[in-house]
């Protein structure tokens, strides 16, 4: 159990810096740029909230199998299969929790006053001054409220790990499958203890997100 | 006349139609709300497309039949919201100093004529919206800018407090021979600081009075 454990947690804290480096640039240009395509993007962003997760898991394991190209070209790099290892569980974890870090990042840059950005450019701010002294600021509770809900996403992810992953123990077991194989065979207290554990750092993580929104989570402003 | 504008460009149910020359010198625009005084120096400020020609020192800022349009970020303006646009994170020093450089000299001159001073430390939600008008008024003017739009810049403040920072304004206008465009709904504005007054109707400028 603890090894499930661990794995969920470095799973978990792994895909959620990834995503907050991926999340803020997909979500900058979905807010303030417009180019063809664009709906295109948005809505492959956001598939992974209606896609039963072992369709995702089963495409994602399509294109990193051995056989196709991403597959291969780690395989020769790293001399190892992303199919069924913890890499391909981070690989599937990134696109299943994208929508969870650019759509409360995307509220966030959408509610910051326009003159603020046209402040920007009257003080003459480069790109990167204009993040790190406006964007970013005026965004901290959207970009804090991305990391717990990934974080917390990712811990109860089981679906996707199960398809890309394998549940190889101690490798890509993650606590989520460690569960339902203790409930297939009838260890009652381990799954009672880990359920209880899940559950707890998921209302520990939601708790931070509505402390820090005050508001509902679907309704409400992101950025309030 | 060193900088000239001749622009044309419809905005909702204004057509903004301005063609004027001006020196180095403070020119206030006044008008009715909805004239397009705004818009006027928000279209100088590269803030709004436009079609025409804009130029400041001889320089082409805009010239829209040949696709020359310098962006706001390079022109080395100033420009002050009718709000004071602070940004609640910083104190009030460095929304001042908000991407430029720090002279220390030059923050203490400012803040003192602007009677900030004692507020440097202070966060914008301690301010009033006079206090917040005048620190926004002190970041326009420590970049030195080579062209400073004002909107409504004195219309939180007290009469004193008032005189005190038109004289301000034609001091720096006078150190630093750069022009500032004032849009104003006060009588006073234009009767002591115009050099140049141009009364702006339905988004056209109908009467120019120069003093200078």
């Amino acid at each position: 159990m603890i090894d499930a454990l661990w794995i969920t947690l470095q799973l978990a804290l792994i895909t959620t810096v990834i995503l907050l480096f991926i999340g803020a640039p997909l979500a900058y240009t979905l807010t303030f740029k417009t180019f063809f395509g664009r709906t295109v993007l948005e809505v492959l962003v956001a598939l992974p909230l209606v896609l039963p997760p072992t369709v995702l898991g089963y495409y994602i394991l399509l294109i990193i199998q051995p056989s196709a190209m991403v597959g291969s070209m780690w395989q020769v790099m790293f001399n190892q299969s992303l199919a069924f290892s913890f890499s391909g569980m981070v690989v599937a974890s990134v696109f299943y929790s994208l929508p969870f870090s650019v759509q409360p990042m995307q509220q966030a840059f959408r509610a910051i006053p326009v003159v603020w950005l046209e402040l920007a450019k009257v003080q003459g701010l480069t790109f990167k001054e204009t993040c790190l002294h406006i964007i970013f600021p005026a965004s901290k509770s959207g970009i804090l409220v991305a990391v717990a809900l990934v974080f917390a996403h990712t811990m109860g992810e089981f679906g996707v790990v199960l398809m890309v992953g394998g549940s190889i123990p101690g490798e890509t077991k993650v606590a989520s499958i460690a569960l339902f194989e203790f409930v297939e065979m009838q260890q009652g207290d381990d799954a009672w203890l880990l359920a209880l554990i899940l559950l707890g750092i998921s209302f520990v993580m939601l708790s931070i997100v509505y402390s820090i929104n005050k508001k509902p989570l679907l309704t409400g402003n992101m950025d309030q | 006349m060193i900088h000239s504008i001749a622009i044309r460009q419809q905005f909702g149910a204004l057509l903004l139609n301005v063609t004027v020359k001006f020196d180095n010198e403070i020119i206030v625009i006044s008008g009715e709300n909805g004239a397009g005084k705004t818009t006027l120096l928000r279209c100088m400020a590269g803030l709004e497309k436009v079609s025409g020609i804009i130029k400041i020192n001889k320089k082409i800022w805009l010239n829209s039949a040949a696709k020359i349009i310098v962006p706001t970020t390079v022109r080395n303006i100033a420009f002050v919201w009718s709000d004071a646009v602070l940004l609640p994170w910083l104190n009030i020093e460095d929304n001042i100093i908000l991407g430029g450089k720090n002279d220390a000299a030059l923050l203490a001159f400012i803040c003192s004529e602007c009677g900030i001073n004692h507020l440097r430390h202070r966060i914008p939600s301690m301010l009033s919206s006079g206090e917040a008008q005048r620190v926004a008024l002190a970041r326009a003017i420590y970049r030195k800018p080579c062209l400073l739009l004002l909107d409504e810049p004195f219309s939180a403040q007290a009469p004193s407090i008032r005189c005190r920072l038109r004289i301000f304004l034609q001091n720096i206008q006078q150190q630093w021979a750069i022009p500032i465009l004032i849009a104003s709904h006060d009588p006073e504005d234009a009767r002591v600081l115009a050099q140049q007054h141009w009364d702006m109707q339905e988004g056209s400028i109908v009467v120019v009075n120069s003093s200078g």
